[in-house]
This record gives C-alpha cells, sequence and structure tokens, in this order.
C-alpha cells in the first residue's frame, strides 16, 4: 500500500532524512517511534507530498508521490492525516469541518456530506458538539473530530502525526481508543507517537528512527523483546520507565 | 477677540440663491462618503489579492506582490493623486488619455481620486492581510492540503476566512485612514467635504464656523464607521479564541 524506497530529504546542507525504506501493507498498523528531531514527522508528511523530498521514491497504492504529473490533491483526498495540533479549522464549527473536503473535493452534495459527517462523529462519540466550533472542545475532542474529519473522505490508509502528544493521559486514551478500534477493522496506518502500550497493543512493526536513519524496523514483539540496535535499547528503556 | 460668531451663516442661501451654505456642505460630505467608500471596496479587492499573492510558494509571484506594496506605500499620497490625474493621462494611448478628458470634469477628478486613493489603501491591506495569513498555524495549510483541497481552495476556504477575522481591529484604522485621506483629493478640484469647507470660508468670511462644522462631520462619519466595525468585530470572532469573551 505505501511503499517507501531509499528517501533523503535536505534542508539545505541539513539531512533530516537519509536513505529511509519502508513498506505498510494493506491492513498493517505501523508504529513509527524515536527520539525528538529524528525525522519521524518529515517522514510521513513525505507519504502524502506535504514535504518534498530530493532522492528516493515513496509509491502509495501504486502512485508515485513526488512524480511530475502526480495529481497531488487527488492523492491527498485518499490518504487520511490527523496532525499533532488537530489543525481543525477555528472559523468553522465541527459540522462544517466534517463536509468542506467532502463537498469541496469529493463532490458530495451538502446534505449526503452531512449525514456522513454526523456519522463519523457519533461513532468518535462527539454527536452533541456538531455546532459547537474547535476552540470550544478539549484537546482529546478536537483529536477525535481530526480523526472523523480524515475518515469523512473514505481513506485508503492513514497516516498520524502525534510525536509529543500534547494531551493528559485521560485524553490520550479516549483518543487511542477510537484509533484501536480502526486498526481492528483492518485500516491501513502509519503512526508516529510516543504512546508504547498503543504500539504493543495494534502495530504489525515497530520502525525506530534516529537522526533522519531507520535504524530499527522490526516486528512489534521483537522490537520491544529485544531491539537490536542500542540506540533503540537506550530509547525504551528511558520512554517505558517514565 | 473681535471675531463675530455666526452660526446662522450656514442656512443662508449662496449667492446664486438656490440652496443654502448648509447644503454645499452636505453634498461635499455626500461626495467624501461615495469616494471613500468606492476607493475601500477597490482596496480590499486588490489587497486581498496582493496580500494572498505575498504568501503564495511561488516566489516570483510573492516577489511581484512586493514590488506593488513598495511603490504604494513609498510614494506619498498627495504625488501619487497628482501622477494619476496630471501625468497619467498624457502617458496613456492618446485612445484612452484623450477619452478620459472629455468625461465630465468632476467624473475625472473622482475617478482619479478613487483609483489613487484605492492602490494607495490596497498596499496598506496587502500588508495586513498578509500578516494575518502568517500569523496561522503551518498546520493549518498542511491540513487543508492533505483534505485534499487544492492550494487555491486552501486559501479560498481555509486560510483567508482565518486571516480576515483575526485583521478586523487593523482593517478598521485603514477603512478610518481612507475617509480622512480622501481630504487630499480637494487639491486637484474634487468637491468633497475639506474643499466645501474651505469654499465656505471663501464665500461667507466665517472660517471658525466652517471649519468646526466640517470637522464634526469628519467625527460623525468616522464615529459611524467605528460603530460597524466593532458589529463586524463581534460577528467575525471566533468561539474560544482570546478575546471572544468565551
Amino acid at each position: 500500500m505505501i511503499s517507501i524506497r531509499r528517501v533523503s530529504k535536505f534542508y539545505g546542507d541539513f539531512q533530516v532524512l537519509a536513505d529511509c525504506s519502508t513498506e505498510v501493507k494493506k491492513g498493517e498498523v505501523v508504529v513509527i517511534c524515536g527520539p525528538s528531531g529524528s525525522g519521524k514527522s518529515t517522514l510521513i508528511k513525505c507519504v502524502n507530498g506535504l514535504e518534498p523530498f530530493q532522492s528516493g521514491e515513496i509509491v502509495v497504492d501504486d502512485v508515485s508521490v513526488g512524480g511530475p504529473k502526480t495529481d497531488l490533491p487527488k492523492l491527498r483526498s485518499r490518504v487520511g492525516m490527523v496532525f499533532q495540533h488537530f489543525e481543525l479549522f477555528p472559523h468553522m464549527t465541527i459540522a462544517e469541518n466534517l463536509i468542506i473536503a467532502q463537498t469541496r473535493v469529493l463532490g458530495r452534495r451538502p446534505n449526503e456530506a452531512m449525514d456522513k459527517g454526523l456519522k463519523l462523529l457519533e461513532r468518535v462519540g462527539l454527536t452533541a458538539h456538531a455546532e459547537k466550533y474547535p476552540g470550544e472542545l478539549s484537546g482529546g475532542q478536537q483529536q477525535r473530530v481530526a480523526i472523523a474529519r480524515a475518515l469523512s473522505m473514505n481513506p485508503i490508509c492513514m497516516l498520524f502525526d502525534e510525536r509529543t502528544s500534547a494531551l493528559d493521559p485521560e485524553m490520550i486514551n479516549e483518543v487511542l481508543e477510537v484509533m484501536v478500534k480502526l486498526a481492528q477493522e483492518g485500516m491501513t496506518m502509519m503512526v508516529v507517537t510516543h504512546e508504547m502500550e498503543f504500539a504493543r497493543k495494534v502495530a504489525r512493526r515497530v520502525v525506530f528512527m534516529d537522526e533522519g536513519r531507520i535504524v530499527e524496523d522490526a516486528r512489534t514483539e521483537e522490537f520491544f523483546g529485544a531491539p537490536r540496535s542500542e540506540r533503540a535499547q537506550q530509547f525504551l528503556s528511558k520512554i517505558l520507565h517514565h | 477677540m473681535g471675531y463675530h460668531w455666526d452660526w446662522a451663516v450656514l442656512f443662508r442661501a449662496v449667492p446664486t440663491g438656490e440652496t443654502t451654505y448648509l447644503a454645499w456642505m452636505l453634498s461635499g460630505l455626500q461626495m467624501t462618503v461615495m469616494l471613500s467608500l468606492s476607493a475601500w471596496a477597490m482596496a480590499l479587492v486588490v489587497g486581498s489579492l496582493m496580500g494572498v499573492l505575498r504568501t503564495v510558494p511561488n516566489r516570483w509571484l510573492a516577489r511581484l506582490a512586493a514590488g506593488y506594496v513598495e511603490v504604494f506605500r513609498n510614494i506619498p499620497l498627495l504625488v501619487q493623486l497628482f501622477i494619476w490625474y496630471f501625468v497619467l493621462p498624457e502617458l496613456l494611448p492618446p485612445a484612452l488619455g484623450t477619452g478620459f478628458k472629455q468625461m465630465h470634469p468632476v467624473a475625472q477628478q473622482f475617478l482619479a481620486s478613487m483609483v489613487c486613493l484605492g492602490f494607495f489603501t490596497s498596499a496598506r491591506v496587502c500588508e495586513q492581510v498578509r500578516a494575518g495569513i502568517q500569523s496561522l498555524p503551518r498546520g493549518q495549510m498542511h491540513a487543508a492540503l492533505a483534505l485534499g483541497l487544492t492550494l487555491p481552495q486552501a486559501y479560498r476556504h481555509v486560510l483567508v476566512p482565518m486571516a480576515f477575522r483575526l485583521i478586523v481591529p487593523p482593517l478598521t484604522s485603514e477603512f478610518l485612514n481612507i475617509f480622512k485621506n480622501s481630504a487630499v483629493c480637494s487639491t486637484i478640484g474634487l468637491l468633497e467635504l475639506a474643499a466645501q469647507g474651505r469654499q465656505l470660508v471663501d464665500y461667507t468670511a466665517q472660517p471658525y464656523e466652517s471649519f468646526i462644522a466640517v470637522t464634526l462631520l469628519y467625527l460623525m462619519l468616522n464615529a459611524i464607521v467605528m460603530l460597524g466595525m466593532r458589529q463586524v468585530e463581534k460577528r467575525a470572532r471566533v468561539p474560544g479564541y482570546i478575546g471572544s469573551g468565551k
């Protein structure tokens, strides 16, 4: 579904991604973790073309992301993305947030888009908030709306960028619950997170990054059981005893 | 002070007899309002477009817009007015230039004034729109694009509407400025409020009454604008944001 082949990215002289390769198969959940500044978030932003890269290739559902003829808006409309800071549109109500892309990008009729939006809102347990504005919801609620917004486009896969979840533990749980359900339904997911519990529970594989490189790409049991690299061992011991 | 106050002068008939001095003044007020509103409409449209261009990824478009701002922001308003009114008609292709000069004199003055004030103010609106857009988190653009919106759609539905909500207060200042700046247009003979005030002095030799009346009319005008913009500000508030009162 998503294949990343030898991708490198530079900001001027600074190399943010170095020769990264990995693969996410249909229905697979892959967690990407690593210390801050390791390039995790940049890597998943390359997957839907939000960040350009200088060499290598990323192919999503047989479409090359960096290709000169690629219709990026069309590709992005099929790849759901949830951002670290939610990035709901603050001047629109929750309902408007949920229908804008459905009507403008997919050409759905407003009432059809509204039905879909409300159904998804129900699914993330926020039906009562449809007419509120993002600024009136808690962080966890906003994050769930962001997930519903991405799902409203019927994506073929989902990207989650959650580097430093700015959420309190209770809220993390309500968001993770939604994500676990999504994974169980067979959604293909690439998730940047520090939530090792989540990784253990739902991820097929864990990709560990450091300084722009993929240091370790292992099955979840192997990664937690016996990480090969010293860097991943250090990281795990720190984050798990936290 | 031996000044002889005479407020009744306002209600006296003008030399030609068909109307009063107050009516002259009110026609000046009307001209000021028409000129300022049309120039403001123009400034909003052009300024928003240029403000957006200043922030687009395409470097050449952004530079073009930056150059535009520098030209219209760095030349005194009075000089710009003279260029539009006296110089440009001579430089235009003869057909256009003659066409302009054959228009009714008041239409010539009005057109030159509107275009001048419109472009001058648009450069300032442009900078505010740019500041508004740039103050939004980068993630907003990313989120819009990630949903499949095109760049123009992202601007139209996400960035610009939010940016405008943030810049209502400075836009109010610009809106007030345009009424005040319109007084400059009296220098090319347009009979707006300030010009009518001076004409009144010439005819009646009552400068204090004339200029006090003009001052009060400007104050009243801008008080109305301020009250109107306060309503706009209230409606533009985004719930959950600082200053939204919620």
